[in-house]
């Protein structure tokens, strides 16, 4: 917490940098990021790529939306009229304000990467198909908990997401499902009082 | 002294047998999550929260312990036997350790690593159990002025230093920043961003953002990558080991590891990964100089068990250095303090000044179980470091199957309801979006558990000065603070234009060579 202590911060910087240049020659000295994060995979750190195409506008768009609904959000809360100032809409204008001026900075990145044509593109490893099956999995969950229960809702998750990361073995499958599923349910109706939805199995029990 | 009696109370009420079980099974756990690649202990940590409500804080904290000094440990054995660290925090013991492993001396980096990790916690602990009284002493001078401008520093140097990109890690803050806002505003009474929903008057629960950014939105992410995801296939261990050779050469690392995990584990966003830099540069450093001196082989490069006793104790110690500001001011340090702080308020305690003096008891408890952690760290892993290592084996589609599992019952488990199960199915999807485009996630929790604290602070400060805002920069304490956010955001720009000129400096010296 002294000034010192920011100093060490500064040179551990330094250091981590010249750690990992000498160790990974493979890492060309103009890229612009951190060390610490360059290591943190092998191949490209996601953290410092720079985006390009259509998918590049994401994340600004996404900071621009928070930011309009926050600095609406500032305009309209009704303060109560005894509040103390600054009242409940100050922070929500704050913090709406930066992510506009964020997705602004943003943009201005993406729309010098488009010029010098340095960018890769973010999403060429993406694979569209297991991310929609676990999301998939995720609202059937969602949907069918309350009324199929916990262990029939939950293994089925399980054997959804399974099946999304390559499991073909059906059967098997579903066997582990359903016995984590139980195991669960069990285990916190049991261990910790937590009662779990047990469906219509409640109602032939 | 008085530190030492506490500490010494403190183990005596820790050591139950039920608290024992709960330490050794927060170490086993942090130990497994800490291995697979992917999950860290903030995860784990996260997962745990809705289970943990059921219990005493005693041993909640003490499982949590468990939990934060087994993930530390647990990244370090893939790190040396696959080259793939489980977390930040052991990148830099890859560099070595895998070489070691590569040599046959497997058994050796797993060795110095476990005691080293050993060593780097007790002494850590120690440090913090003396130091975080000092923290609070001083904290007891602080108001909401400087509560506000420690929060904003936490924010700056989070977002700034920790992130590749200071521009992503700003956005990513204030995105947490943004969520954190929803719900009914403590101060006023106001209900602010419920869009009509019920639920929302609550605020989105720190456990759904958490599960979801971490936990589900890295099952989603692993899953988009499909075939370009990390495999692990077979891998050959020994039990850890060490000669007396090894030994000779590992202490002296231990404890220089030691003593940078602690210097830099209270500083906010310096977390775990600039000691572990740090001290593996330094011990390359004076591997080179005996090399000149003595005429020692240096051995970097090729395996050198320096490179692993270094970084692997720095990173022990730097997981307990953050308990000093979490426990001492109630700041989070690093995305495992964030939760655990959630976690306080989850009971009702409040970190800072305050806890230290009504839950006395608690506190010294929780550093105590720190020290009972160490040692079961030792006792779990020595012996099991090569079974660690099979559960890389574990089939993928159960793996993560099972962890979407437990993330919808944490999530499930808060309040019995499904509508954080949509709530969650949201932040997961924002946690994919920023994982795909390279947002770090961390900035976005602290925001998440630190931005009501620094607006309620901000407004309490206001509210006593009746509006006058010089109160913000009324202590030499704020004033300091300020100074401080100044440097932590000027210290990257710095790197960075050191090392745009470093590159057009290498260009420059290319350019010829090429001509010719």
């Amino acid at each position: 917490m002294s000034p010192k202590g920011t100093d060490e911060t500064t040179t551990a910087e330094t250091e981590a940098s010249e750690t990992v240049e000498t160790t990974e020659s493979t890492v060309s000295p103009g890229t612009e990021e951190t060390s610490v994060n360059t290591a943190e995979t092998t191949a490209v750190d996601p953290e410092t790529t720079a985006w390009s195409g259509p998918a590049a506008w994401v994340v600004p768009a996404l900071a621009a939306i928070l930011g309009l609904v926050a600095v609406w959000g500032a305009f309209t809360i009704e303060a109560p009229p005894n509040a103390t100032r600054p009242g409940p809409g100050a922070f929500p204008g704050a913090v709406g304000a930066l992510l506009l001026v964020a997705a602004v900075g943003m943009s201005v990145v993406n729309l010098r990467n488009a010029g010098s044509g340095t960018a890769s593109a973010p999403l060429a490893w993406f694979e569209g198909r297991p991310v929609v099956l676990v999301l998939a999995g995720l609202v059937v969950h969602t949907a069918l908990l309350e009324f199929v229960g916990w262990l029939f809702a939950g293994a089925l998750l399980f054997w959804i997401v399974a099946y999304a990361f390559g499991a073909r073995a059906y059967l098997r499958d579903a066997i582990v499902a359903l016995s984590m599923s139980a195991a669960v349910q069990v285990g916190f109706s049991l261990g910790l009082g937590l009662n779990l939805p047990g469906g219509f199995l409640e109602l032939v029990l | 002294m008085d530190t030492l009696i506490n500490l010494m109370d403190g183990l005596a009420a820790a050591l139950t047998p039920q608290n024992l079980m709960w330490a050794f099974l927060g170490v086993l756990l942090g130990t497994a999550v800490g291995i697979l690649p992917g999950m860290g202990s903030a995860m784990a940590v996260a997962l745990l929260l809705p289970v943990t409500f059921r219990l005493d804080p005693t041993s909640a904290f003490i499982l949590f312990a468990g939990v934060y000094y087994g993930g530390m440990f647990g990244g370090a054995t893939t790190s040396i036997l696959l080259n793939t660290p489980g977390q930040a925090s052991s990148i830099a013991t890859t560099y070595e350790g895998h070489k070691m492993a590569l040599k046959g001396r497997a058994a050796q980096a797993l060795g110095t690593a476990v005691i080293g990790s050993f060593v780097a916690s007790i002494i850590g602990t120690l440090v913090v159990a003396l130091f975080a009284p000092v923290m609070v002493a001083f904290a007891l001078n602080f108001g909401p002025g400087e509560y506000f401008a420690l929060t904003v520093f936490s924010f700056v140097a989070v977002a700034a230093v920790v992130s590749g990109s200071v521009l992503r890690g700003v956005t990513s803050l204030l995105i947490g920043l943004a969520i954190g806002m929803v719900g009914i505003d403590a101060q006023s009474g106001t209900a602010r961003f419920d869009f009509g929903s019920s639920s929302l008057l609550d605020g989105v629960d720190i456990v759904i953002v958490t599960v979801g950014l971490l936990a589900l939105g890295e099952v989603l992410y692993i899953a988009a990558r499909g075939k370009s995801a990390p495999d692990f296939a077979a891998i050959r261990t020994g039990r850890p080991w060490l000669g007396r050779k090894d030994l000779r050469r590992s202490w002296k690392p231990w404890l220089r590891g030691t003593a940078m995990g602690s210097a830099f584990g209270p500083i906010p966003g310096s977390g775990a990964e600039i000691p572990t830099f740090l001290s593996l540069g330094l011990e390359r450093k004076l591997a080179e100089r005996r090399a000149r001196r003595k005429g020692v082989k240096n051995e970097f490069g090729e395996g050198a068990i320096e490179g692993v006793a270094g970084p692997e104790s720095a990173n022990n110690s730097s997981a307990a250095g953050t308990m000093v500001p979490l426990l001492g001011l109630g700041l989070p340090t690093s995305a495992t303090a964030a939760i655990m702080l959630a976690a306080f308020q989850q009971y009702g305690l409040q970190p800072g000044p305050v806890l230290f003096e009504r839950n006395a008891d608690l506190v010294w408890t929780l550093l105590a179980s720190l020290l009972i952690g160490s040692v079961l760290l030792l006792v779990i892993n020595l012996p099991f470091a090569p079974l660690w290592a099979k559960l890389l084996k574990l089939p993928k589609p159960y793996l993560y199957a099972g962890i979407t599992l437990f993330s919808v019952l944490a999530v499930y488990a808060i309040n019995t309801s499904v509508t954080h199960l949509v709530m969650l199915l949201v932040i997961a999807v924002l946690g994919l979006v920023m994982r795909t485009f390279g947002v770090p996630v961390a900035p976005a929790l602290i925001g998440v558990v630190l931005g009501p604290i620094a607006e309620t602070e901000f407004r309490r400060a206001l509210a006593a000065s009746s509006g006058d805002p010089s109160i913000l920069v009324a202590s030499g304490i704020s004033v300091g603070l300020y100074v401080l956010v100044a440097v932590a955001a000027v210290v990257p720009l710095i790197g960075y234009l050191r090392k745009r000129r470093a590159a057009t400096r290498v260009i420059d010296v290319q350019e010829p060579t090429e001509k010719v």
